[in-house]
């Protein structure tokens, strides 16, 4: 067990893989729990794919890809709250438009350039063991950013998750406070896009405080296991796909090993607090309330 | 000049009778979608085919099957999910869309060659559709168009008003799981065509462009398949023309023709606007 989880992490790369998997878990476990108050689950996911056109251009004209994706998601927030305005259409029909739009963008110019399958699978699904030092270095920047924001930010945030017309009545403007947020998520699409890509950085984004909500009540704790569930299972996710590939002989794609972990890790905890929560029930019989 | 050069190619006169058919399709149905606020759900239950038709691939069986067949559990899952009341149903979707992509990139990441069929599942492949994927759209676009249309009021009372429809005896979680197995029967169709991002474009589009013109459902039906089809048609003109991604030029030209609707809808409405604050006096005198 020990050299299942140990072993893989002899080699440069996979040392590498694990510092930037580290990062990134603890960075989504924080953002996710924002994502999840504000149950903008269906946003975060178009954001990260209306930032895809961002950073194929970025990639295209060999810019930084950060850069790219950071002018998609400011752009993209701003078009979401004024299309919403003009069509009048429900906030997810908006969505839908956007994210299909944005993505179709970035898939044509894509198959302009040559080696137009290689190229989009990479964006797209992201390569972990190809991280670089400068590329851990940008993670680390960016997840000191965002976790410090949020922290900043937490009252007000929290406030316009619980209480929408009581932040406003306190006079903070929600718009603000709601496009804070899809920088944040923003950011943490661009950190993650290197790792894991476009497409499954939507379960770092979601997943691990989904699972800590399973088994936490308050918000305290819930931080911790979604940090903590993420981090563990990027390790274990990278072992497993490590194992897989080199001591059975079948191939498996490290980021999306990661990411079933962690969906593996919600089905466990959904299911420990379920049984704890019937343990409770039992032991301690309902108090009946007067009528 | 472009649309003569598709017609002349039988491979392109294929594609180009897929996306016509598929944008039809998806404009009929996508009503139903933008109806009941299905985008995020749609999404994922196009994600979640992933694993089937991997499956499917492996095991030799047709891959509308196995991505029909994915898509339903994951509306399971969801269902499971969301009635445990400690999730909302859009962070229960977003775990489960993320759950059932990943296996499936998983699934298919140990096959050789992976990355190139794992593309076309994302953005779709129609120029390589063959004759038996058009004859299945075109009996599936009749059939579910026949579905919606026997069962429309019943449909339409579901979307809106669930409680009338309980207290007229009809179930809504009935009308619900036949809404969603119309859904799913698109999507597992459209997705060889536009792949599973952009069916979710062409499903939520076309009808919103409709509805910027007419008010009730079963114009807005007409007028989303016909805005649908004719995304198609463009879609692959450009493509042919800019030799460009197909499935994205299709769901570009879908949101052409939103914005086109929407500028044309809004100018006429500027001018009166215009007309009556210069006039009060006929206002009033009316």
């Amino acid at each position: 067990m020990r050299g299942f989880l140990l072993d893989p992490f002899r080699f440069g790369y996979m040392q590498r893989a694990l510092i930037e998997v580290v990062l990134l878990g603890v960075l989504a476990g924080t953002c996710s729990v924002y994502v999840l108050l504000r149950r903008s689950a269906f946003a975060s996911d178009v954001l990260t794919h209306t930032i895809f056109p961002g950073v194929v251009l970025a990639f295209l004209v060999g810019q930084p890809l950060f850069l790219g994706a950071l002018v998609f998601g400011l752009l993209s927030a701003v078009v979401l709250s004024v299309a919403t305005r003009a069509l009048g259409a429900d906030d997810d029909v908006v969505l839908g438009v956007m994210l299909g739009s944005f993505f179709s963008v970035g898939v044509v110019i894509v198959s302009r350039t040559t080696g137009y399958a290689n190229d989009l699978t990479a964006l797209l699904f992201g390569r972990v063991l190809a991280v670089d030092r400068a590329e851990i270095v940008v993670t680390a920047v960016v997840t000191m950013t965002v976790v410090g924001t949020l922290a900043l930010l937490h009252k007000e945030l929290v406030l316009r998750a619980f209480d929408p017309v009581g932040v406003e009545a306190l006079g903070y403007r929600p718009v603000l406070l709601d496009l804070a947020l899809n920088v944040m998520v923003a950011l943490v699409v661009v950190a993650a896009v290197k790792a894991v890509g476009t497409v499954l950085v939507i379960a770092l984004l979601i997943t691990p405080a989904a699972a800590a909500r399973m088994v936490c009540q308050r918000l305290g704790p819930m931080f911790a296991v979604s940090c903590a569930v993420a981090v563990v299972c990027g390790w274990l996710g990278l072992a497993v796909s490590y194992d897989v590939s080199i001591n059975h002989g079948v191939r498996a794609a490290s980021g999306a090993s990661i990411v079933v972990v962690l969906t593996a890790a919600f089905v466990l905890l959904a299911a420990l607090g379920a049984a704890a929560r019937a343990l409770a029930a039992r032991s301690s019989p309902p108090v009946t309330t007067p009528a | 000049m472009t649309a003569v050069v598709l017609l002349e190619s039988d491979l392109l006169r294929r594609a180009l009778l897929e996306a016509v058919l598929v944008g039809a399709l998806c404009g009929l149905v996508g009503v139903h979608v933008v109806l009941r606020r299905l985008p995020f759900f749609t999404l994922a239950l196009s994600h979640a085919a992933l694993p089937g038709v991997v499956l499917a691939s492996l095991a030799g069986v047709s891959l509308f099957l196995g991505s029909l067949a994915s898509s339903l559990v994951l509306v399971a899952a969801v269902a499971t999910l969301g009635s445990a009341r400690r999730l909302d149903t859009s962070t229960a979707t977003g775990v489960a869309l993320a759950g059932a992509f990943a296996l499936g990139v998983l699934l298919q990441s140990a096959q050789p060659g992976s990355s190139r069929d794992l593309t076309a599942f994302l953005v779709g492949s129609i120029v390589t559709v063959e004759r038996a994927d058009v004859l299945l759209t075109a009996v599936v676009g009749v059939a579910v168009a026949a579905v919606l249309a026997a069962l429309h009021k019943e449909l339409v009372l579901g979307a809106f008003d669930r409680d009338h429809a309980a207290a007229l005896g009809y179930r809504p979680l009935v009308l619900d799981i036949v809404v969603l197995a119309m859904v799913a029967l698109t999507v597992a169709t459209s997705i060889r065509a536009v792949g599973t991002i952009l069916v979710v474009a062409l499903l939520v589009t076309p009808p919103l462009a409709a509805r910027l013109w007419v008010d009730r459902v079963v114009p807005m039906m007409a007028v989303g398949a016909g805005v649908g089809a004719l995304s198609g048609v463009i879609g692959m003109t450009a493509s042919a023309e800019w030799r460009v991604a197909a499935g994205g030029a299709i769901a570009l030209a879908a949101t052409a023709a939103l914005v086109a609707s929407a500028v044309a809808v809004a100018i006429p409405r500027q001018a009166g606007r215009r007309q009556t604050s210069a006039g009060p006096g006929a206002v009033l005198s009316q």
